[in-house]
């Protein structure tokens, strides 16, 4: 029976927080960009949908390059946006959060898109008829009527992050207890000849941990066709 | 009311460009599949913007697009009835009535919640979610929502052609009570001619984008009446039936028509074809329909290739439709007395 | 990056089928990464001596290396940066017994900054992030925390320490300022470091001397220019190569 070392229950719960924030902090701009996406008519808003699916196809760990070019000590965004105010972003835990939010960000995006774009038109136009600007129809109309694409779309990211590693691991680095994930952590055991049986044990947790997640996700979707 | 409109439009391959200026409080838009009727409805409502031109209610302009004025939707108080109910799903009966009201300001709140459940009858379903009710319930709480939103003017976009006959013109005294009561003038866009003459007073005809004429109700359904398809119905309201013989009597001009079929309502609305009535020169000394009508000849008027004789019996009017050749045979002329026999089972109860 | 080739085995044992495929005078080894440019030369030397003879050089951690050597990657002469991996593959019954010696040895020094005012393991302590290999697989590493246990600091680095595939990532780490300091061998500092310098040299008394064992392997022993080669890596010849790269050879 594997025992778990201090350090390895860092790396669950520090999957999870990670995974978590990641998410939270993803919502209201993938919001945001969804609305744009599916109600508004801009120029570039093709070049738009191009950067916000890139994570969709490019290695995570390309990803985990450029922004480590960009927000690195020498980065564009480093040097003169980070450094005058003394914030350190590479190899911390907020780098983790980055990075697993830069890479889930277009599966975020494309659930809540999905579910924008179900909402009957003339609702809208009902509201504003009635007296309800651009703002007070987002907050009143859209977003309830999103709640399911938002669902969707943290769960899919949630577990996305939870398993994010290429990125990862060239922005925030391996380290044990700040920024060493449940991959991370399978990552040393399994270059290590006695670490198979820990790689093992970690998978297991990896996998139970979204086994969970999906039992949720159909639970809450039951629940809410139950409430129509 | 006074709108006034003169405004261009691209739609694609569809080019909207109309320049009109009409009075009233129940203000008819009349016109085929695809003339426009909706695209103009929401240009008014601020939901699209013409492409040029400008957009005037009681001489306050809410779009011109030479002194760069553009009311957004939310200000200027134009609620929208559709032709399905688009009730807010995920707000309750009370939620969706109150949803303008709450967002109009409190000095222009005449119309209040209370008033209007009593106007639309809907009292009993205020607690309930908007899943569940019958499309005649929905649609009675979207007009409740679009009039509680207190507007200066309703627009109502063919409201009534999604229902069934019976459900239609249980629907029309909910919708004329509650303008009435409140006082709303309203544009009532309907491509069917017996809507039109019950709901509105003034008509605005248009087709392919392009106005094609103003007149009263009455004239358009006259000037209709060329049309073999829809022909000239005569709209009866008749009150207090008597009952005999298994049908039902009315007191109409002199005496009384005769109807089979029917409710018996105290009040009741019934449509009579014009083409259904037979004239005689002479009294016919017996027929099988119950119905004949002593009636003097009033106005006379082209109806396609048809003529179209106005019928005065006592205070009533009725319209029928013969062709030239029965005019020239029978010699009808203004002012002549003439009898007209119409069957107990011409009538067509409408609501 | 480097070595991603030595650290996915999967990946490497497609790419050594292929190695397999090749001439039969091909030798393979498995060397330790800091012993990269030391025995890249040595191998050349050999091979223009003995035209013919080709080599194929995986380089990595080598604890990473052996476990591809277990899971049966082509090796016929295996370098070691502990004794560790060494003896771990010798019980496995991998490698050559009699042909198990001594190649070279080496320093643990820590690089940074030259402006950094670290000087000892203490100060090492008032730093925010150092890189070190990690344990588990890089001897580097192993070596650097038996020296903060031996010291007394491996409490206070905790949540400090970021792992590296390899020495030369923390040299890289450190070089890019992304960490304030690495433990490295003296000799990777001294070949690779552009702008960091050695700011200490590890006291010996804290870690065990870094060995760096030669074998070959079961594979390896039957192959006369294995055989061959691991002869000339004893010579005075290879040994001054060694020795120009920054190792000690006694």
């Amino acid at each position: 029976m594997p025992v778990f070392s201090h350090s390895d229950y860092l790396a669950i719960l520090l999957s999870l927080r990670i995974a978590v924030v990641a998410t939270i902090l993803s919502l209201p701009f993938g919001f945001a960009v969804a609305y744009l996406m599916t109600y508004k008519k801009f120029r570039g808003k093709v070049a738009l949908d191009v950067i916000v699916n890139l994570p969709l196809t490019l290695p995570p760990v390309v990803i985990g390059y450029l922004l480590l070019l960009l927000l690195g000590q020498n980065g564009y965004i480093g040097k003169w946006v980070l450094q005058p105010l003394g914030v350190k972003l590479i190899f911390t835990w907020k780098a983790a959060v980055i990075a697993t939010a830069v890479v889930g960000f277009p599966l975020m995006v494309r659930s809540i898109r999905t579910g924008m774009e179900t909402i009957d038109e003339r609702l809208i136009q009902a509201s504003r008829t009635l007296g309800a600007g651009w703002f007070d129809t987002v907050i009143t109309v859209i977003l309830p009527l999103s709640i399911r694409g938002l669902l969707a779309g943290s769960i899919l990211m949630f577990a996305r992050g939870l398993g994010e590693f290429g990125a990862t691991i060239i922005v925030a680095g391996n380290i044990p207890g700040v920024t060493q994930t449940i991959p991370l952590a399978i990552y040393e055991y399994v270059s290590s000849p006695k670490g198979d049986v820990m790689a093992m044990a970690l998978c297991l947790v990896s996998i139970t941990i979204s086994v969970a997640v999906l039992i949720f996700h159909e639970w809450l979707g039951r629940r809410m066709v139950r409430a129509d | 009311m006074e709108l006034r409109v003169a405004a261009q439009k691209q739609f694609g391959t569809f080019f909207l460009d109309m320049d009109f200026t009409i009075e009233g409080r129940r203000i008819g838009l009349f016109g085929p599949s695809g003339s426009g009727k909706s695209t103009l409805v929401s240009l008014v409502a601020g939901l699209h913007h013409p492409d040029r031109g400008l957009i005037l209610i009681d001489g306050e302009p809410i779009f011109d697009s030479g002194q760069a004025v553009n009311v957004p939707p939310e200000h200027r108080r134009i609620s929208m009835v559709f032709q399905r109910p688009h009730l807010f799903p995920h707000l309750s009966v009370k939620g969706n009535l109150l949803y303008g009201y709450k967002r109009c300001a409190p000095k222009d709140r005449k119309i209040t919640l209370d008033s209007l459940l009593e106007v639309l009858q809907i009292g009993h379903l205020l607690g309930r979610g908007v899943k569940n009710l019958s499309g005649g319930e929905k649609q009675r709480i979207a007009i409740g929502r679009a009039v509680l939103s207190n507007p200066r003017m309703l627009v109502m976009d063919e409201p009534l052609s999604a229902l069934d006959d019976n459900l239609k013109f249980q629907i029309i005294p909910f919708l004329k009570s509650a303008c009435e009561a409140f006082a709303i003038p309203y544009l009532f866009i309907s491509h069917s001619l017996t809507e039109m003459r019950i709901m509105t007073d003034r008509v605005l005809s248009v087709a392919a984008g392009r106005v094609v004429g103003q007149m009263t109700a009455e004239q358009l359904a006259r000037n209709s009446m060329g049309d073999s398809s829809v022909g000239y119905k005569n709209l009866l309201r008749l009150m207090a039936p008597r009952r005999i013989d298994g049908m039902y009597a009315y007191r109409w001009g002199d005496g009384e028509l005769l109807i089979s079929g029917g409710a018996g309502l105290q009040e009741t609305l019934y449509e009579l074809s014009a083409t259904d009535i037979i004239l005689f020169k002479r009294h016919p000394e017996a027929i099988s329909a119950r119905n004949l009508l002593k009636c003097r000849v009033g106005e006379m008027f082209e109806a396609g290739d048809r003529i179209g004789i106005g019928l005065e019996c006592g205070s009533d009017k009725l319209v029928a439709v013969v062709v030239r050749e029965a005019v020239r045979d029978l010699e009808i002329k203004k002012g002549m007395e003439i009898y007209a026999a119409v069957k107990a089972t011409a009538f067509r109860q409408l609501g | 990056m480097k070595s991603i080739v030595g650290s996915f085995f999967p990946v490497l044992i497609i790419l050594a089928l292929f190695a397999v495929v090749a001439q039969a005078g091909d030798i393979n080894l498995s060397v330790a990464a800091s012993l990269r440019e030391a025995v890249t030369e040595l191998s050349g030397n050999f091979s223009k001596n003995n035209p013919g003879v080709k080599f194929q050089n995986n380089f990595g951690a080598s604890g990473a290396l052996a476990k591809q050597i277990e899971n049966g990657v082509p090796a016929d002469l295996f370098f070691s940066a502990n004794l560790e991996w060494m003896d771990y593959l010798k019980e496995k019954k991998l490698l050559d017994e009699k042909s198990i010696s001594t190649f070279a040895f080496n320093v643990l020094v820590f690089v940074g900054k030259p402006d950094l005012k670290v000087k000892t393991m203490q100060d090492v302590v008032m730093l925010e992030k150092i890189a070190i290999g990690s344990p588990k697989s890089v001897p580097a590493g192993q070596y650097a925390v038996e020296a903060f246990k031996k010291a007394g600091i491996d409490k206070q680095l905790e949540n400090k320490l970021v792992m590296a595939r390899d020495v030369r990532e923390c040299l890289m780490y450190a070089d890019r300022g992304e960490v304030e300091g690495a433990f490295v061998y003296k000799t990777d500092a001294e070949q690779m470091a552009k702008n960091v310098k050695i700011l200490f040299t590890v006291p010996q008394e804290f870690y065990q001397r870094v060995t760096y064992p030669v074998g070959l392997t079961a594979s390896g022993s039957k192959k006369a220019e294995a055989a061959a080669f691991y002869k000339f890596l004893q010579s005075p010849g290879a040994k001054g190569v060694l020795v120009k790269y920054g190792f000690t050879v006694k």
